[in-house]
């Protein structure tokens, strides 16, 4: 601050002195025309000139070098210090005493005015950051903002954020330089000591230590170097105290309530989860128990095609079973987020005839239709991922076709890029307004208690090749579930070995 | 040889209960919804129905009431664990008992024998019941066990009298306190669980074999060996 007001003053002097000396120059051929009086009035210009600059040091220097000025050049005899007539004494005294007080008042005008300036700026900044305080915002943003605006509007070296953490004080926010150790020892309570905010504001080795407190409650404390804590500023700073810790208060209550809804929501979620899963486990384990029940009995008289049909119920029991906790390990393989498609080339047929092979025990009397021509070109997929979404929308499809309905699978080329895969039921099909959710996590029919796992995953492991899913419906009747597969890029033949490379 | 109706949404678990009821000696018929079932039920009044709760197109527990609306047929609800508050539920609108999933064929086979043995009707305006060792006179109030007089003060008596008419059965808390309480102390479910270790522990039956308790649902009289 002090060097700055030297150099302000110095570079007003130069000024002074510059004017001074291009208005005498102008002066001196006309001297002899001109009275003493009118050459002492242009001479003010100069002081003027210094003191709006360089403040009063400038403007007292410029009057001392008026005054000489004034004295060698305009009055005679020239060229010498010597006075001559009594009234030029007059002149250069009255230059003298006029001089000095315009100086003091011009510069007390100046002063003014730049503090005004000072003021209207601080409070303009003041004005925006109280319309940042009322934004809606994450608290650590929030914080930064206000260390920021206030480090900026007080010109302050060090402003830091202090916000009570179990029973302490930590730092939640700064701007500029870092508080040293020693200063946060003298600002807070010693460690293990209990901390109080009820401490008024306080101001200790060059900082200024303000405590933050809504209706009565206390917040936080607030801290800033002394340089901000001049006396004409600490006003709107104290007013802004308040509106900061009435921000912060309802951030952090705003933060507190939206954490309750969290945990709320999470709850929610894993009580659908372990019911429905539940659900899920036990339609399947109910057959098989009471099935291998039967088997186990020695005393009753089961004929044989009986006895093996109960076999097979436990069989596909098992394998919708087996499933069903492949489909919770992919769910928490996807959350894990270990998800990477390890792509290779397959025939669109080929995978298909895997999968049918697979389904074919769950498609009890549903006939599967399938139309997926073997010259389609060959895809770019992960054949696991790719035959769990296929297996998927087919059980999707068996499980809520009407008995003894068909199901369809085909594929066309829909562009030079992709092949559509589609799997058609003769269900209710989905609403329109259903289509996007039914592939969101529990997402299922009212009616329907299964966990609706499977085109959740469907849906993941489709995006995880940057491809689409989506369901629409059927020409027919029912639901139609659609999936792009990329085509793999096509490397051009080589020329098979022929006779001309061998001897 | 009775008649049994089975509903359920499974047609896996339809097919292998209609295999074991049918070894176990029982005519079975079946029904993959409650629309299904209902219409069984009225045209071929079954002998006993086993209704399961969870039905694609009606909720079990409406199942139960239109039945119960025009016959007394027991009906034996198949629950799913953790869902205690249906079953009791289902239990308060007229079914007789219930089976957890997953069960074993022989169990269901119990229940439904026990749901034949104590058909409604016959129970009605009985002066006289006797629960395996238990016999009690409804006239004199009078409870023994092996010829031995217990002795029971008023409430334990009807307490254990309205378990006895239902013998085999579960009834709900809720039931119980009303009918034995009275319809202001359906909430007093205290009561109940002094009662039982009282009764329990002047039958002799500390183990509660006789007087057994179903955790969350209720109590029921069982005839050892039933």
């Amino acid at each position: 601050m002090r060097r700055s007001a030297m150099k302000r003053s110095a570079i007003g002097s130069s000024a002074a002195l510059a004017s001074m000396a291009v208005l005498t120059s102008l002066m001196i051929p006309l001297r002899s025309h001109l009275s003493i009086a009118t050459t002492a009035l242009i001479l003010v210009v100069p002081v003027v000139i210094g003191v709006v600059i360089g403040g009063f040091v400038a403007g007292a220097t410029s009057v001392v070098a008026g005054f000489l000025v004034y004295d060698f050049f305009f009055i005679p005899p020239y060229l010498t210090l010597w006075v001559g007539a009594p009234q030029n004494w007059a002149a250069l005294g009255v230059y003298a005493v006029v001089m000095l007080p315009v100086a003091r008042v011009v510069d007390r005008m100046n002063v003014a005015r730049a503090n005004e300036r000072r003021y209207g700026k601080e409070i303009r900044e003041l004005f925006e950051l109280s319309d940042l305080l009322v934004e809606d915002q994450p608290l650590d943003v929030l914080l930064t903002v206000i260390v920021t605006t206030l480090a900026d509007t007080f010109g302050s070296r060090q402003v830091a954020l202090f916000l009570p953490e179990d029973d302490r004080l930590e730092l939640a926010a700064s701007a500029g330089e870092p508080l040293s150790e020693d200063d946060l020892q003298r600002i807070l309570p010693a460690d293990g000591a209990a901390f109080s905010l009820d401490s008024h504001s306080f101001e200790r080795n060059e900082l200024l230590v303000l405590a933050l407190a809504a209706a009565g409650r206390p917040i936080g404390l607030l801290v800033l170097s002394a340089e901000a804590a001049a006396r004409h500023e600490r006003e709107p700073l104290l007013l802004f105290v308040n509106q900061i810790a009435l921000a912060v208060e309802r951030t952090q209550l705003r933060d507190e309530v939206l954490q309750a809804r969290l945990t709320e929501e999470v709850a929610r979620l894993a009580k659908t989860l372990v019911g429905a899963v539940s659900h899920d486990l036990r339609a399947p384990l109910a057959s098989i128990k009471a099935s291998s029940s039967l088997l186990s009995d020695g005393d009753l008289d089961i004929d044989l095609d009986a006895r093996q049909s109960l076999a097979t119920t436990i069989d596909v029991q098992a394998d919708h079973l087996a499933a069903l906790v492949q489909n919770l390990l992919d769910m928490s393989r996807i959350q894990a987020g270990v998800l990477t498609p390890r792509l290779s080339i397959v025939s669109p047929a080929d995978l298909v005839s895997t999968v049918r092979d697979d389904v074919t025990p769950l498609l009890g009397n549903h006939p599967l239709v399938v139309d997926v021509p073997p010259d389609l070109p060959p895809v770019d997929i992960d054949e696991v991922l790719m035959s769990r979404v296929l297996t998927n929308l087919l059980q999707n499809a068996i499980r809520h076709g009407p008995k003894g309905s068909q199901v369809a699978i085909s594929a066309h080329v829909a562009s030079g890029e992709t092949i559509e895969l589609s799997v058609t039921d003769h269900g209710p099909g989905v609403r329109p307004d259903r289509r996007k959710e039914i592939f969101q996590l529990f997402a299922r029919r009212d009616e329907d208690a299964g966990a609706g796992l499977g085109l959740t995953i469907a849906r993941t492991f489709v995006e995880a090749h940057g491809q689409r899913i989506w369901v629409e419906d059927a020409p027919d009747g029912g639901a139609r579930f659609c999936v792009t597969l990329p085509v793999a890029p096509s490397i051009p033949e080589e020329a098979p070995v022929g006779a001309d490379s061998r001897h | 040889m009775a008649q049994i109706l089975v509903i359920d949404d499974d047609p896996s678990l339809l097919g292998v209960c209609k295999v074991g009821l049918e070894a176990l000696g029982h005519e079975v018929r079946t029904a993959e919804t409650a629309n299904e079932g209902l219409i069984e039920a009225a045209t071929r009044t079954p002998e006993v129905i086993v209704l399961d709760l969870g039905l694609p197109d009606l909720d079990g527990l409406e199942v139960c009431k239109r039945i119960r609306s025009w016959s007394d047929v027991p009906i034996i609800v198949l629950s799913a664990d953790g869902s205690e508050d249906r079953k009791v539920e289902s239990l308060d609108h007229g079914a007789d008992d219930y089976v957890t999933k997953p069960f074993g064929m022989r169990e269901l086979d119990a229940r439904l024998r026990v749901a034949l043995r104590h058909r409604p009707d016959e129970d009605d305006h009985q002066v006289e019941l006797d629960v395996g060792p238990l016999h009690l006179d409804l006239v004199h109030c009078q409870a023994t066990l092996r010829n031995k007089a217990v002795d029971l003060t008023p409430k334990e008596f009807d307490f254990l009298a309205y378990l006895a008419r239902n013998v085999g059965k579960v009834c709900t808390r809720r039931m119980i306190l009303e009918h034995v309480w009275g319809p202001n102390h359906v909430n007093e479910l205290h009561y109940l669980k002094v009662y039982a270790y009282r009764i329990r522990r002047k039958l002799g039956d500390q183990q509660g074999q006789l007087l057994q308790s179903d955790p969350t649902v209720g109590y029921r009289l069982v005839a050892p060996g039933d």
